[in-house]
Order: structure tokens, then sequence, then C-alpha cells
């Protein structure tokens, strides 16, 4: 196997080099390769002596860029995967990466996002210090399946010593690794919780010891919340670092621990942003880092803008949100955002799975999960939905009670922006799938011309 | 007319809510009883005109056969007396007679539809379907772990025209016996087949002239998924 294994790093290392000389991205084939001849080639690459994984459904990239960020920024010496995929091959990649040409790592820290699915493969042989899970909520069907499924895949090979970072407003995440130590993260109680969700999908909403009925001190979005069960007293854990205090307006938040409360710049006022930001937070102090070292680099950082941008053209606001196809509770998330924004405003979707859409047929089941209705609002004035499945996305609107006058639906997505009326609208979401984040860019390039030309004023 | 929706707190995991939310839609008048896993179903005692349950993890499979159990009897009855029951996803894998897991463990079905379901955690089956039921045309998305056996010859909901039927070597897809109808199909059913779901209404759930709602939307959508799914560069 050790012949197999150096047979397949020099091919991987070379591949690697000359991918390199051709300007080419070479984080993803090379580790393919190394995983193809050498199947345990992740058990031999050498790896740096502690490794975070991240993992979740909703978030992961965006918290393990954040973990990244201020680690390099406070002159950390970090490897990770954030160029190349979240699977095996990606980590291979990586790791093969940042070795010389004796297998000897050059880092101190790892950084790794992990693919859910994929976890059983990568922990088999890579063996995470810490996992940090965002959440853990239904998502593409064809992959991930059920929740269940996929607790049962993170915790296949999850080594029992790895020291696992859930949200305690999750039930599900709070699952993984059941006998693993564990460090909670959450926000505490928000004026705007209610009792019980009205989200369509609550991934748990049973007692996962007797199946009685939970119960919410408060909810907060689908099965999100501090839970309790009223017949067998089990509830949500207590948080070592919570949210205490979100302060919108000065764009900050305090969180506690045991002894002392810290407070740190606010990266983004959504909810499940703010989540984000605290599980990064959580993990960094949790391996040394200072509160004042963390939030130094959270204010120099902004989320990415494949993620959320927000842009000033000519008196309107124009943002553009990634809103993930096929996962339901990523959709909801951010059209309870966009309701959420004060003013009047338009949305244009495009969430077309580009793939399906070449060679199959998007599965839509999750369009029937997805909370359309959250986007019923009177300030919400137009919805133009963009792409080949205009008339089913058409169909869920109408069927979430929202008027047909409101509604445009057009096979050509770049074209839906002739079809924005701007004048009585302060604010324009383009809302896109994270594989047309292009196409999202070209909008944004042409509503730019709409609204700095009289013509895109008249209309 | 009531409809009773089976254990939605568990029975909703692939957009099948979407079948609810069209029903409602279509049968404003209607009553739906929503019955959680821990009351007594209502169908059991009441007169109830649709029975709907969808699709549910593999571990809740369990949970759902043992609460049907004590009922099993009754639901035969229901069926001869041409009860209207819509199961879809795997639900309909428990009323089968076994479901047998990776290692080879056999979960006793309600044994009400004779087929039986092998369960293969890691080799998860996805594919879309063109069926034939009674001269509709009815289309779906199919992602399981478990693929179904058994002689459903004269019980088959639809016949395939494009994908598999109970599983690879079967072109004949779910039962129908009577007005019972399981199939594999997964969630919103009835708002993806609306030429279906006319006929569902009129002539199983018998609601002269029952119409759709917004008939003419969910038919232009119908029509561009089916001729995406009978197009034959496309894959699966």
């Amino acid at each position: 196997m050790k012949l197999r294994f150096w047979l397949a790093f020099y091919i991987a290392k070379f591949g690697q080099a000359f991918l390199k000389l051709l300007r080419k991205n070479a984080t993803y084939f090379p580790g393919k390769v190394a995983i193809k001849i050498c199947p345990e080639f992740l058990k031999y690459i050498d790896r740096p002596k502690k490794i975070i994984a991240v993992t979740g459904t909703n978030g992961k990239t965006t918290v393990c860029n954040m973990i990244n960020d201020i680690l390099i920024d406070n002159n950390y010496n970090v490897l990770n995967n954030r160029l190349g995929s979240n699977i095996n091959s990606g980590i291979a990649s990586a790791l093969l990466q940042h070795s010389n040409f004796f297998n000897k790592t050059k880092k101190d820290l790892a950084v790794f996002e992990v693919d859910e699915r994929s976890s059983i493969l990568i922990y088999k042989y890579i063996k995470p210090d810490y996992l940090v899970c965002t959440n853990l909520f239904r998502d593409s069907i064809k992959r991930n399946a059920n929740t269940d499924f996929i607790v049962d895949v993170i915790n296949a090979e999850l080594p029992k010593d790895t020291v696992v970072l859930a949200n305690a407003d999750d039930l599900i995440s709070c699952s993984l690794g059941k006998e693993n130590p564990k460090i909670y993260y959450g926000i505490d109680k928000l004026d705007t919780d209610v009792k019980e969700t009205t989200n369509i999908i609550k991934d748990i909403k049973t007692c996962p010891v007797c199946d009685e009925k939970l119960k919410y001190e408060y909810a907060r979005y689908h099965h999100i919340g501090k839970a309790y069960c009223p017949n067998c007293g089990f509830k949500s854990p207590e948080s070592n670092f919570l949210v205490k205090h979100i302060d919108k307006k000065r764009r900050e938040i305090i969180v506690k621990e045991t002894k002392k409360s810290y407070k740190y710049s606010m990266l983004s006022d959504s909810i499940f942003n703010i989540y984000n930001e605290l599980s990064a937070i959580a993990i960094l102090r949790t391996i040394g880092l200072s509160a004042t070292q963390i939030n130094n680099s959270i204010k120099k950082m902004k989320i990415v803008e494949t993620r959320l941008s927000e842009e000033e053209i000519n008196g309107k606001k124009v943002i553009t949100h990634l809103s993930k196809g096929q996962n339901p509770v990523a959709a909801s998330r951010v059209f309870d955002y966009v309701q959420s924004v004060e003013g009047n405003k338009s949305v244009i979707l495009i969430t077309d799975d580009c793939d399906d859409a070449k060679h199959s047929s998007e599965n839509l089941t999750w369009l029937y999960d997805a909370d359309f209705e959250l986007l019923n609002k009177e300030n919400i004035k137009q919805i133009i939905i963009g792409g080949v499945r205009a008339n089913d996305l058409y169909l869920r609107f109408l069927l979430a009670g929202i008027p047909k006058e409101k509604l445009i639906k057009i096979e050509d997505e770049l074209e839906t922006v002739n079809m924005l009326k701007c004048e009585e609208v302060e604010k324009i979401f383009i809302l896109h799938d994270i594989y047309k984040f292009d196409v999202a860019s070209k909008l944004k390039e042409l509503l730019r011309k709409k609204l700095n030309t009289s013509e895109g004023e008249k209309e | 007319m009531k409809i009773e929706i089976l254990f939605p707190e568990f029975c909703n995991i692939y957009g099948d809510y979407g079948n609810v939310i069209y029903l409602k839609a279509c049968l404003p008048d209607a009553e739906f009883i929503e019955t959680s896993l821990n009351d007594e179903p209502k169908f059991i005692t009441e007169d109830i005109d649709l029975v709907y349950m969808g699709s549910m993890t593999e571990k809740v499979q369990e949970k759902i056969i043992k609460k049907l159990m004590p009922y099993k009897e009754i639901i035969k009855q229901k069926i001869e007396d041409n009860k209207a029951f819509l199961l879809t996803g795997n639900s309909f894998e428990v009323f089968g007679n076994y479901i047998e897991e990776d290692n080879k463990n056999k979960i006793e079905g309600l044994g009400i539809i004779d087929i039986y379901s092998e369960r293969k955690m890691f080799d998860r089956y996805n594919s879309i379907f063109v069926g034939d039921f009674e001269g509709i045309e009815i289309i779906g998305f199919r992602d399981q772990f478990a693929l179904q056996y058994g002689n459903n010859a004269d019980t088959y909901f639809a016949k395939a025209i494009r994908g598999d039927g109970l599983n690879k070597s079967s072109k004949l897809e779910g039962v129908k016996i009577k007005n019972f109808i399981g199939t594999s199909i997964l969630g919103p059913i009835l708002v993806l087949n609306p030429i279906f779901t006319k006929y569902y209404l009129r002539n199983i759930l018998g609601i002269e002239n029952a119409e759709i709602a917004y008939e003419q939307d969910a038919i232009e959508a119908y029509e561009k998924r089916l001729s995406e799914f009978k197009d034959p560069k496309r894959t699966f």
C-alpha cells in the first residue's frame, strides 16, 4: 500500500505542478487522481497537527472563509480547501499542495470545509480535532436524502475524541457525536422569536427520546429555537457561547462566555449570518484566539460577493443574495430576509439548477418545502422569475397566494431586468443559485445601465 | 369532503405537503384533518373520503408500521370498501410485507399489499419517471433507498414509458387496488400532474365536475416538464 501511496503522491504532485504551470485550477483534479490510484491516500498524506472541520447544510463556506481569514490575519500558518471542492478529493488536493516532496506538510493548522455526504470518506482517514457544525436541515434530495441519513453518515466515522461545536438551537446538529465532547453556541431569545414557527418544514418536530411533540421556550425558524419536551424533560443544551444582545444600528453583537461577555462587530444583520459569525467566534476562541484578535479581524472583513452584495445605483439599492436552489431552508431564509427588509421592493429570482437544465429535468419537490408564502407581502411589488423552471415557480407563487399581477415569468434570465418596473420600489433583490453568480452579475450590470438612463427612470 | 393527512410531523420530507397545498386550493370547502403519530387515525372510526400519507425517513418507517399494525384489518376492509388512500414516496413501503435492510434484517410491514422492499442506504436510486395511468401521462421524481419487488401485474399504478417500475427490472410502477394508490413518485404528485389530479378528484374521490386550481398554469408547467422527461437526450 505504501508503494501505491508514493506512486499516487508523485503523479498527483507533478500533475499539480503541471496544472499550475498551465495556470489551471489545480484544486480538485490532483486529489481525485491520487485517490483513484491509492484509495487510502488520505490515510498516508501528511497533515498539520491541528485540524478543524466545518460542516453543515447552510453556511459552511461562509464560516470556513471567516475562520481562515481570521487565522491568516493573526499570522497562523494555515491550509484550507477554500479554492477546491469540499469532498475527499478537494481535501487531498489541499494537503498535497502544502506538502513538500518528502510528504511533509508545511502548515501547522488545517481548516477544511467538509461536505456532509462525504464525511464518511473523510473522517475515516482525517481525524479532526474539532468539528464545527453550522446547522443540519434537509438538503439536496438526490444526494442528502434526509437529516436522519445525514446524521448517520457524519456519525459513522467521526472519531470519538473530536470536539463537536454544535448549534444549541438546532437539535439535529446537537445529535452529532453522541458521546463526543461538546461545545455549544446559540443566540438568546430575540424580540422576533415566537412560540411556534409557521414554516412548512421542521426537520425535527418530536422529542428524540419519547416522540412527544416538542415545545419551544422560543422558536426562530423551522426547527431552530430553544426546545423542550413537555413529557420527559428533554431540552436544548445550554450554550457555552451565547449571543446575548444584537445591536443592528451599531452593527454589534455581544457574546457571553462562562465568565465574561465580549463585543464583536456584526458582519451581516440576518440571523443566519449571525449564527455563522458566532460559530466562527466559538471555534476561534476555543483554540485560543483572544476576543480582541478576532474582533480586529472581523472589522476588516465582509461577506464575499458571491453570497451577498449591496450597491446603491441612482437612488435604488440593488442587493444580490445567494439563494441556493434545491435547498428549501436556504431559500426560505433568504425569502424571510427579503420580506424583513423595510421599504418597497422587487425581486428577481434565478434559481435553476444549471446542470439539470442542460442534461435532465430539475427535481422540483423542494419548491413545496420552501416558504414562498413569505414573499406574499404588500411591499413586494413585483416578482420576476427567470429560467427554464419559470412555469413551475410561477405556479408555486400562485399557490403561495401571490396575485398574478405581481408575477412575471420569462425563460431568458437576462430578460428579467427588462420586465422590472423600477419606479415604485426602493430596493431590488436579485436572488440567485450558487452557480448563477455570473448571471446575477450580468443582471446587476444591466440594471446599472437601466437605472442610470432616463429611460429606466421613466418606467 | 373530509381529507385526513397522516402523521405530517414525520411524513412530509420530500415536498409532500405540496399535495395538501394543492388539494386545499382545488377543494376550498373540504375539511382537512392532520393526525399526529400520538393520536388515533380518524379514518379508523370516522367516514373519511381520502387518507393521504407522504414520504418519511427510513427510521420513521418502523414507527409508522408499529402505529398502524393494530389497524391492519380495518385498513384492509376500508380498501375493500373503496375508500381512497394516496401514499407517495416510501410511505407505501410500510403497507408491504417487509422491508429488508442492508444487513438482511427484515422489518415486518403491514402486509396489506403483496410487495416487499429492499433497502440499500449507500446505493440511492435517483430517476425521473413518465408512466401511463389509464391514458394519462404521469410524471414524477423518484429518489429512494429501497426498491420494491413482487407481482403487481394486475395491481400496478402506472406503466413506465420512461424510467422503471417497482425496480430496475420492472416497468410496472406502484400499486393500485380499488381506490388505494401507493406510488414511489415523491412529493407533490398532484401539483405536477394536473390532468391526473382532475381525473383523481372526479373519478376516484367522486367529485362531479371538480375543477383544479390554476388549471392553465399547471398544465403549461406540466407540458414543459413532460417534454423534457420524454426527451431521450436527457438522462436521470
